[in-house]
């Protein structure tokens, strides 16, 4: 018997020490949560706008330096830069959001994550607070990434940038092995492979091969091609699709381009390739290199009379938070319009800023990566509502076609299908 | 070993003789001692882990209240041959196993010779011992950096010290030879110091018995080594096979799960699923994940049947 007693007093006490354990973590939460929450009124939070952003590589460095800039402009408040890896920060906004704790005033997100924090009511519209600023108007942004922020009759975010993906060339190598090709200012797949052709030769690459996913969407767009014939189900299973992919496999079976395990980047730098597609954000790092005569254009064309570049836009959004008041989102959006006019430094990280300002000012304009904005319409932003489904399938497939290990045909309609199985099964 | 088995039997023996007065009172001190862990075990283990089972019999996108769905998460990954689902839940699991079958072995062999070689304690012993334990001090994205530099396909000291342009990246078997090359200097150093350290508790005059009575070193290795070191090698293969079974980061970043998907490892999928960059999926994902956790118990369960009797 009194084994048994002291059985149960011994569970009991344990149990005890487990829920005193748990409920003191609790408090100790709480209160902090409550002590922040008090200070967040009073003194040091509420001097301080608490900026989440994805930038946590070297263009960080870009967004420190703006932010220390508008600080020292002496704002009612003053803003804090918190940096972090961007799957981190999705997984953690719901949370956030949800608990009502520690919610970011101003986010950094990316474009096609818009539509998704919309249909589970986690963003903020921003029409209100921009009306009341009177300074954030669609009219002085890219219109393609600032109509991306425009959802079921609210707007809801102001893009920082655009970032695309563009044509790089090393200009040496085409005024030796096609001198005449950039004169009309774009490249088109024909002049790839009549260049690769002559630079064979010298063992020199006419195309780089890299991020696949985001070629295949430019070269699909110029064909005319959409992910969603109705906006809801994917169509990407087409001709268009596999001529887009076709096209580079054609090209790595003649030899033109990298082959895989071969790192065209590398080449490049060093000089072996003649057109390398990839990002604005590589731009600094190409400039590093002395020896690299090169310069940027417009994505490789089939139709040199449609261009069209791959864009994604980082944009500044707020999430639904129940402790924010009147003042501190006019402090906010003071914020927000005084980086859409002081942009240079975030042209500097390499970026083209969304703020339309930046082409008045001289010093953008002799950067490489300021032809975009002189060609606005040619900047691609996908708005298909089941982006990510869609890209992560293609993914799968879109390097096994170009470099020869897989059907188009095939290719796309197993990425199809699996696009249309995530839909049915979320 | 030897000595944490010994302690408890001895504290063991007095309560047992005690009054039932003393007793009741020594009772509560073990789960006193255990509280600590018991308490960090159940909210980072247990609580988890039976969320996500429930999860698993839930449709859920991590914003909004789960909605119950039964066995149908289980339903498609199990038995709908049409779904995206079940064929990435076969090949991610296939493509798991053989990853455990192919690196299992080398874990447990190659760190074995290395402490035996290392206990010989021949000049400079130490240096080696901790050079080869440092690489598991690395993260796995600048171990997959170097390695990427290291197996280049045109740039790369190995195709050029073996006069090869092998695609390591992108073709079988090569990429699941590099993936297994790359786990096994990144991982070697943990199972290595286990065996060196059982090594030293192995007493020296059975060696010395066996010289005697004529010995040689392979002799004495599967004589008197292996058997000293049977619960460590025990050990290591149940715990090895269970890390193994939870690869993902070297097929992600080295080969991207190519070529043709057939390095894409479970655990890949699963996370794509649940925090990829669409919405997220995390019912079917933590089906995928249930179905992973009791395929490394059956495994382990298994593995310790088959030595159980061994003994």
């Amino acid at each position: 018997m009194y084994k048994k007693i002291s059985k149960v007093l011994a569970l009991m006490l344990v149990f005890a020490l487990l829920l005193t354990a748990v409920a003191c973590s609790a408090k100790t939460a709480t209160s902090t949560g409550n002590d922040t929450s008090t200070e967040n009124k009073s003194t040091k939070a509420a001097k301080e706008i608490e900026f989440w952003t994805v930038f946590t590589g070297p263009d960080g460095e870009n967004m420190v330096k703006m932010i220390d800039e508008y600080n020292k402009t002496n704002p009612k408040i003053k803003v804090k830069h918190i940096p972090i890896q961007a799957d981190e920060m999705y997984q953690k906004i719901p949370t956030a959001v949800k608990s009502g704790q520690n919610v970011p005033d101003l986010s950094i997100v990316h474009v096609e994550r818009l539509q998704g924090f919309v249909d589970n009511d986690l963003l903020q519209p921003l029409n209100e607070y921009m009306t009341a600023n009177g300074k954030i108007k669609g009219e002085n942004y890219v219109k393609a990434a600032w109509e991306r922020g425009e959802i079921n009759g609210k707007h809801y975010s102001v893009p920082l940038d655009v970032h695309s993906f563009v044509t790089y060339y090393n200009k040496d190598l085409v005024q030796k092995y096609g001198p005449t090709v950039l004169d009309d200012g774009v490249i088109t797949f024909d002049e790839v492979k009549q260049v690769g052709e002559a630079a064979k030769k010298d063992k020199v690459l006419g195309m780089g091969i890299t991020w696949m996913r985001v070629k295949f969407l430019s070269w699909y767009d110029q064909l005319g091609g959409v992910l969603s014939a109705d906006g809801n189900n994917p169509s990407f299973a087409n001709e268009k699709g596999e001529k887009a992919l076709n096209a580079v496999r054609e090209l790595h079976d003649a030899g033109i381009t990298n082959l895989d395990g071969e790192d065209p980047v590398q080449m490049f730098r060093a000089g072996q390739v003649v057109f390398l597609p990839e990002g604005i954000w590589m731009k600094n790092s190409f400039e590093t290199i002395n020896t690299l005569n090169f310069d940027m254009t417009h994505m490789i064309t089939f139709d040199p009379a449609k261009k069209s570049n791959w864009t994604s836009s980082h944009q500044m959004v707020m999430f639904k938070n129940k402790n924010m008041d009147a003042e501190r989102a006019a402090a906010i959006m003071d914020f927000v319009a005084w980086v859409g006019e002081n942009s240079l430094e975030w042209a500097k990280a390499g970026q083209v800023p969304a703020s339309l300002k930046i082409m008045e000012n001289a010093e953008f304009k002799q950067m490489k990566q300021s032809f975009l904005l002189q060609e606005p319409d040619t900047l691609k932003i996908f708005d298909y509502k089941y982006f990510g489904y869609a890209v992560e399938s293609l993914d799968k497939i879109v390097w096994e076609v170009a470099f020869s290990r897989m059907g188009a045909k095939e290719a796309l309609e197993q990425a199809q299908k699996e696009t249309i199985d995530r839909i049915n099964a979320k | 070993m030897k000595n944490l088995q010994t302690v408890p039997s001895s504290i063991g023996s007095p309560i047992k003789k005690g009054t039932a007065k003393s007793g009741r009172g020594n009772k509560l001190v073990p789960y006193l001692f255990i509280a600590p862990h018991l308490i960090i075990f159940l909210i980072f283990f247990a609580i988890p882990a039976v969320s996500g089972i429930y999860v698993a019999f839930t449709k859920w996108n991590l914003y909004s209240a789960p909605q119950w769905v039964g066995l149908t998460n289980f339903y498609e990954i199990l038995a709908n041959k049409d779904s995206t689902f079940y064929f990435q839940l076969h090949n991610g699991l296939f493509n798991t196993i053989k990853f455990v079958c192919f690196s299992v072995p080398f874990f447990i062999i190659i760190p074995l010779l290395l402490a035996v070689a290392l206990n010989t304690k021949t000049y400079g012993s130490k240096i080696f011992q901790s050079i080869f334990y440092m690489p598991t001090l690395l993260s796995i994205s600048s171990v997959i950096l170097t390695w990427v530099f290291m197996f280049h396909r045109n740039l790369g000291p190995i195709n050029n010290i073996l006069g090869l342009r092998t695609n390591w990246f992108g073709q079988q078997p090569f990429t699941w030879m590099a993936i297994v090359i790359i786990t096994l200097w990144w991982g070697i150093g943990g199972n290595m110091i286990i065996y060196l350290a059982a090594l030293n508790s192995i007493d020296r005059s059975l060696y010395e018995a066996a010289e005697i009575d004529g010995a040689n070193a392979i002799q004495r290795f599967f004589k008197v080594t292996i058997p000293g070191l049977k619960n460590q090698l025990a050990y290591t293969v149940v715990l090895t096979t269970i890390a193994q079974f939870n690869i993902y980061g070297q097929p992600l970043m080295f080969s991207k799960g190519g070529p043709k998907e057939s390095t894409r490892v479970l655990m890949m999928y699963i996370r794509e699923l649940a925090f990829g960059s669409g919405e997220s999926i995390a019912g079917l994902a933590s089906a995928m994940a249930v179905i992973l956790g009791l395929c490394i118990m059956a495994v382990s369960v298994i593995q310790f049947v088959l030595m159980r009797n061994k003994d």
